[in-house]
């Protein structure tokens, strides 16, 4: 090995303690990256090929009767490669011991053969006997919610008949890969399960002989403009028949929350792991400038002995690339192991049946590319302060530091200083720059601290908002079919029911010239009091204008604004087509919506007083004899509970955020730890000269101490309300990233956050006070003053 | 430039060719405001094989000169010649190969690089010239091949500088310029660091120029000069040349 390499192995053994820390923020930037990058391409990966072995269609549309023989007209439509249709309904299920309402969806497979489209993956048993009614395949996340095995039973109540049901088999759908009930936002496999049943049998039990309710399509190209032409074709034939609407892929749910989560974890897996490596790069260029201000002397002999400006400016890249690949290495092996956890996690929520795991090469490469980046970025003024050292120094010795008295001094409060805090002052103010560079570098460990917990801040405020604000009902009850408005009173009279307000929606499409989105109009009364639209500073927003109300997402989808007019096909009844006029947009937190004032819904589809839902709200007491009567209800095709969604959101993100905040939060204490102990490292070679002298001539270790970590503590201090302002301009700006139609973070972040945040930084900057102090202590007076750095 | 020459022009013993020529060089160092003229028209030549010995106060310019004919340091105005080859008028690169190939610097704080032995600190240079003694060779020359595996920070100032040395020469240089070399250090130290000089010197016929402050030093040179306030104040033969051992100071 080469002299020169020699040498830059023990320089950096030397300093091992500042390489670690260093290596470590590199670390968990790369770490991040191959994460978020690994797990992407590994879903993607699954999904497509989920997608493809399992046929997943290409168009969906939902109708209230459509006789078979439409079947063929369906095929006929040019464009159209495979059709599929269905019969499927919303019931609610009766599963042993659970008393809380449990909604179902049972979905027809052919009495022959498998389906053509969305087929269904047989993980345990077997595939249903036509002959017999009462079996069903049941949905594997919900059968291992409810415990259940093969042989064993759950009762779907039809039209108010309890139907009993033996799981035959346990099942797996590309089509429901996000499983969520009705007016869900998160999976909650307890309360909403899937049954595939015999197309025979359940077309009888609902009176769908002859005939299905639920088409799916397989187009024969991917263009986009063959999926609109089959889209408007498809929509025109059921027209007749009570089309909802047909949607193409992206919009159907399970791929499109599935394509949300994959789109977070893109953006996820590029803004905060280039924060670390601009901190790492950062840290780098510090303690290079450093390590090259004290080997000047070394460098100047260097170039006396006739070594070149490339090389050495190569000796102090080295030194940067040596850094960064102990980091990537490091990162790259645990980014693997953390996006082999994530990956265990999406698979527990989303079940593939399988998983393409891609150690995708290009994300480590780009890791690799990036890290390198950043030590170039590192070395890059290094190497010029190099180049532009004249040899002839070599010959000379070192000038003393040019001093000045401070700032603070001048201004007159020089006499109340020590002698100690004078040289605190004049240290920070000698080199300015240095100290505000390292306040900057301090502040972004705090910074990072605030977005590792503000994450969970806004997720609580989101769930106080759309729970304890926006929805207020205890449980809500979702109908067959549209029923008189009377059903109120009924409700009304059952025990331990408090309130009543009635809920009621059409399905319609919005369109505004070539932009159109598929959803359902809610009615809202002027005065509903448990389901309210609130605004900015969630006060109630009252609906007394006819007009439509729109979450902004979905407002800026379609680029409209308050005042413009929109066209809304309405998918039921006369599906009547008007223009109407956005008078508001609402920033929902959770999912997107459009609503109306339920008198103008009612004129606009021309229907009659019906209603399709209702919100209670109950006496705890009477819950559970509550639900026995609800299920009990002919009309009654579902029921939600709030505690229970609240619950399930709440373990939802348990699992999910705290492991991305765990992940988070290890991070932000290590690119504290890393910051903060390098400079006070630094702070120690450049005055251990100076203080082991002031150490001779009679100062006490604990004077000495106090200079140096008075100046770490003045500039950690001076670091935290930056810390915590740019923690909050990040955690906004994250937000903003992260802001999907599944749901939109509020910017919040509690004063227990800041505290936190403060408390690491302090915490890291006790430990490296204390591992400087150590080193203080154990300063060989004769040697550093023997030495010429 | 051609400073890069590495045959040695023929000479004639009467008038050998110089290795260094200076002609009317001058140093202005400009500090802000304050302009220090550190050199004022110096016209010298340095022979084959020459002791020289520069001596002068603090701040009379014997580091400039130094500097300035070890390729470190560039004048403001004048001529100087290697072997024929202009050193004023060669760029970075060039310097930096005529360092490597010809010259040897012993520097007044040793300057070695901390974190290597006395071994590698030679290595250092002998990996990148061109025939070069072994390393082991040039430690012996000065006496420290005992001590190839120790560091700067375990050994004296003495036996610091004579790792200096035997990187100075290990090179087998052309030249060896010595910027007060026993400066910090004491009388016998001194000596045997003076001594492997003039070993070098006289064994392997290096062209050597050494500043000090110490007058004595003068009787082990051919040649005495004297610089003061930047000029060359005197330039004396030493007849009666004597080895470091003899001198007393
Ligand atoms: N890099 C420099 N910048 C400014 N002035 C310098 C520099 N180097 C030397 N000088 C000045 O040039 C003069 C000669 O310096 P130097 O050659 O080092 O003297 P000597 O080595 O004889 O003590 C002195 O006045 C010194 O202050
Ligand atoms: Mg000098």
């Amino acid at each position: 090995m080469r002299a020169l390499d020699r040498k830059l192995l023990r320089d950096l053994w030397n300093v091992r303690s500042q390489v670690l820390a260093i290596a470590l923020v590199v670390a968990s930037g790369i770490a991040l990256l191959v994460m978020s990058l690994g797990v992407f391409g590994s879903l993607s990966t699954t999904r497509e090929a989920y997608y493809a072995r399992y046929a997943f269609a290409d168009v969906f549309a939902g109708a209230r009767r459509v006789p078979n023989r439409v079947q063929e007209q369906i095929e006929a439509i040019p464009g159209v490669e495979k059709v599929q249709t269905r019969v499927v309904v919303g019931v609610t299920l009766d599963v042993e011991g659970v008393a809380e309402p449990v909604n179902g969806r049972l979905i027809s497979i052919p009495e022959r053969g498998r389906p053509v489209l969305n087929d269904v993956v047989l993980r345990r048993g077997r595939w249903l006997d036509p002959d017999r009614a009462e079996e069903a395949l049941v949905s594997e996340r919900f059968a291992e919610a409810h415990g259940l095995q093969l042989g064993d039973r759950v009762a779907a109540v039809i039209n108010g008949r309890r139907q009993p049901l033996e799981v035959v088999g346990i099942a797996l759908s590309p089509e429901f890969i996000y499983n969520i009930g009705p007016g869900e936002f998160f999976p909650d496999p307890l309360h909403f399960g899937l049954l595939w049943m015999s197309r025979r049998h359940l077309a009888t039990a609902f009176e769908m002989e002859g005939g299905f309710n639920d088409v799916a399509l397989a187009l024969t190209g991917a263009s986009a403009s063959t999926e609109r032409a089959v889209i408007t074709e498809l929509d025109r034939i059921l027209d007749a028949y009570g089309g909802l609407g047909a949607i193409p892929r992206s919009e159907q749910l399970s791929h499109w929350y599935l394509q949300n989560e994959l789109t977070q974890l893109q953006n996820m897996a590029f803004i905060v792991p280039m924060i670390f490596l601009g901190v790492a790069a950062f840290l780098l260029n510090v303690v290079l400038r450093r390590t090259i201000a004290v080997q000047r002397e070394q460098i100047a002999a260097l170039k006396a002995l006739g070594y070149s400006n490339a090389r050495l400016g190569l000796h102090y890249v080295q030194w940067a690339v040596a850094v960064v690949t102990l980091g990537s290495l490091i990162g790259i092996v645990a980014g693997l192991l953390l996006a082999n956890g994530m990956l265990g996690f999406y698979m527990e929520y989303f079940r593939f049946p399988f998983l393409t795991y891609e150690v995708s090469v290009p994300s480590i490469l780009i890791a690799i590319v990036v890290s390198l980046a950043a030590a170039a970025l590192g070395a890059m003024g290094a190497v010029r302060s190099v180049a532009s050292l004249p040899p002839a120094e070599a010959m000379r010795p070192a000038a003393p530091e040019s001093f000045r008295v401070s700032l603070f001094e001048r201004l007159g409060a020089g006499r109340w200083l020590t002698q100690p805090a004078r040289m605190v002052l004049r240290n920070l103010s000698r080199r300015p720059l240095r100290a505000a560079l390292s306040i900057v570098g301090i502040s972004f460990a705090g910074a990072i601290m605030v977005v590792g917990s503000a994450m969970m801040d806004s997720m609580d405020e989101l769930l106080e908002v759309q729970f304890n604000i926006i929805q207020r009902q205890d449980l809500s009850v979702s109908f067959f079919e549209p029923v008189e408005r009377s059903a109120v009173h009924e409700l009304a009279a059952l025990s331990g029911v408090m309130q009543v307000e009635p809920t009621s929606g059409v399905a319609a499409r919005l369109r505004n010239g070539h932009l159109q989105k598929q959803t359902a109009i809610q009615a809202l009364a002027p005065d509903a009091r448990l389901r309210r639209v609130v605004d900015v500073d969630y006060r109630a927003i009252q609906l007394d204008r006819p007009g439509l109300v729109l979450s902004t997402l979905l407002a800026e989808q379609l680029q409209v604004e308050a005042g413009d007019t929109l066209v809304v096909e309405v998918m039921e009844a006369a599906r009547p087509v008007r223009e109407v006029v956005l008078t508001d947009t609402v920033d929902d937190l959770l999912g997107v919506a459009a609503y109306m004032e339920e008198e103008s819904l009612r004129r606009l589809v021309r229907r009659d007083d019906t209603i399709s839902g209702a919100m209670l709200k109950i006496d705890s007491q009477a819950e559970e004899r509550l639900f026995g009567l609800l299920k009990a209800m002919p009309a009654v095709a579902g029921v939600t509970l709030r505690s229970a969604a609240l619950k399930n959101i709440r373990t939802y993100m348990l699992d999910n955020m705290s492991m991305v905040m765990g992940v988070n939060l290890l991070f932000a204490v290590i690119i504290a730890f890393g910051v903060i102990y390098n400079t006070a490292r630094i702070s120690l070679s450049e005055t251990s000269r100076e203080l082991a002298s002031l150490r001779v001539i009679g100062f006490t270790r604990a004077e000495i101490s106090s200079i140096l970590l008075g100046e770490l503590a003045l500039l950690t201090l001076a670091s935290i309300p930056l810390g915590l302002l740019l923690g909050y301009g990040m955690i906004a700006g994250a937000m903003s990233a992260f802001e999907s139609e599944l749901f939109r973070l509020p910017v919040v972040v509690e004063a227990n956050t800041f505290l936190v945040s403060a408390a690491t930084v302090l915490g890291s900057m006790a430990i490296s006070a204390w591992t400087v102090r150590r080193k203080l202590h154990d300063l060989d007076l004769v040697a550093v003053l023997k030495t010429r750095e | 430039m051609n400073v890069a020459v590495t045959t040695r022009a023929p000479t004639s013993p009467a008038h050998p060719a110089p290795v260094f020529a200076m002609r009317g060089v001058t140093k202005v160092y400009s500090m802000g405001e304050v302009q220090v003229h550190a050199l004022r028209g110096v016209d010298l030549d340095l022979h084959e094989g020459e002791f020289t010995v520069l001596l002068g106060p603090s701040g009379s310019g014997k580091s400039t000169l130094l500097n300035i004919l070890g390729g470190l340091d560039a004048a403001t105005a004048g001529r100087v010649t290697y072997r024929g080859g202009d050193l004023s008028e060669a760029g970075e690169r060039a310097l930096t190969r005529y360092r490597r190939r010809h010259v040897g610097f012993v520097f007044q704080f040793y300057n070695l690089i901390p974190s290597l032995t006395a071994h590698e600190n030679v290595a250092l240079v002998t990996e990148i010239a061109h025939d070069p003694l072994t390393p082991e060779e040039a430690l012996a020359l000065v006496g420290l091949e005992h001590r190839l595996d120790h560091f700067p920070s375990q050994m004296s100032g003495g036996e610091q500088q004579r790792v200096a040395i035997a990187r100075a020469i290990a090179k087998r240089p052309d030249v060896l310029l010595c910027d007060e070399p026993t400066g910090a250090l004491d009388i016998s130290t001194g000596i045997a660091v003076l001594e492997a000089i003039g070993k070098v010197n006289v064994d392997l016929g290096t062209t050597t120029a050494v500043i000090t402050h110490n007058a004595a030093i003068s009787a082990m040179a051919d040649r005495v000069i004297s610089l003061a306030d930047g000029q060359i104040a005197n330039d004396v033969r030493n007849g009666a040349k004597l080895p470091a051992s003899a001198i007393e100071w």
